[in-house]
């Protein structure tokens, strides 16, 4: 059972939700942003080569013009597999973890796993980010020595930077497989 | 330690009123009256005049990547996203667990961030 949903990024950029319940307790949840502009790959490429050529024209050196050539592929190419995301899913399996999946334009996928022992809970916090005040989604990890403590933060969604409407519905998703573990609990 | 006017406060705003034209003629006369003339008064060891220029602009461009310092110091300061710095502190987690007492106003004290994010969204039951 899968649902979309469209939502804005804290930016205005905008993002959709897809929901998917494998089964009572695992819940698949991407988030996935625009992908890269014809227009904005254009805007750079041309302005990269409009800098060259005006360097050309002052200093009548032709290596000018096959460096930005090759600085723009590689630029390209560089942005394609190390910074731009598509798509950042979340996949919650009640009694084993959560793994999180960044898969970045060019293919490349980056996983983590952090084991259901490990999660103290899934919350929205909000802190300043830049000049801003975001909420964002992040996992608690637990203490190993102090049971109400927190030992790391590890943030959720971080490129694509959803509103707190799309927050509050992966919040949901989340707690609802969360709060399993506290009715049926396992030994671990 | 009120703001109120006393004659101490007078007397020494005065004094700083004095000083500061002092130094202002001061200053106006290393700038302006030739070095020549200074000889010939017998101040020879006064700084050089490059300085009645210099000091000023160090000191406004000091100004003004003060401003650009600052901007730049907040931002070092602010607490990264995944900064356990941005849900707890020190004193939350040292606070003691104040026991709930029937129709007395709840104490005062650090509510943990499951707790708020549960009241917040999920729906009352």
């Amino acid at each position: 059972m899968a649902e979309e949903r469209r939502f804005r990024s804290a930016s205005g950029a905008p993002i959709a939700l897809r929901r998917r319940q494998h089964s009572a307790s695992c819940r698949e949840l991407a988030v996935r942003g625009p992908r890269l502009q014809l227009r904005s790959l254009s805007a750079a490429t041309s302005a990269v080569w409009l800098a060259a050529y005006g360097l050309f024209a002052l200093s009548e050196n032709s290596v000018v013009l096959s460096a930005a050539i090759f600085i723009s592929l590689i630029g390209l190419i560089i942005y394609l597999h190390f910074i731009k995301i598509d798509q950042e899913s979340l996949l919650v399996i009640g009694s084993l973890g959560i793994q999180v999946t960044s898969s970045y334009a060019s293919g490349k996928e980056s996983t983590t796993f952090i084991e259901m022992g490990r999660v103290k809970d899934v919350v929205i916090n909000e802190a300043i980010h830049m000049q801003k005040v975001i909420y964002y989604l992040c996992i608690l990890l637990q203490d190993p020595e102090d049971p109400q403590g927190v030992s790391e933060v590890v943030p959720l969604f971080q490129s694509s930077k959803p509103r707190l409407d799309c927050l509050i519905e992966v919040y949901k998703s989340c707690q609802e497989i969360l709060e399993q573990r506290k009715t049926a609990p396992q030994s671990s | 330690n009120s703001p109120a006017p006393l004659p101490e406060r007078a007397i020494y705003g005065f004094a700083l009123f004095l000083g500061s034209w002092f130094g202002f003629i001061l200053y106006l006369i290393w700038a302006y009256i030739p070095e020549t003339w200074l000889f010939s008064l017998g101040l020879t060891y006064w700084p050089q005049k490059y300085w009645a220029v210099a000091l000023p602009v160090y000191l406004l461009v000091a100004v003004g990547i003060g401003y650009i310092l600052l901007f730049g110091i907040n931002m070092m300061s602010t607490a990264p996203l995944n900064s356990t710095h941005t849900i707890t502190d020190n004193y939350a987690k040292k606070q003691q667990q104040k026991k709930f007492q029937e129709e007395a106003i709840p104490a005062l004290q650090d509510i943990p961030i499951s707790e708020v994010n549960r009241m917040f969204f999920l729906p009352e039951k």
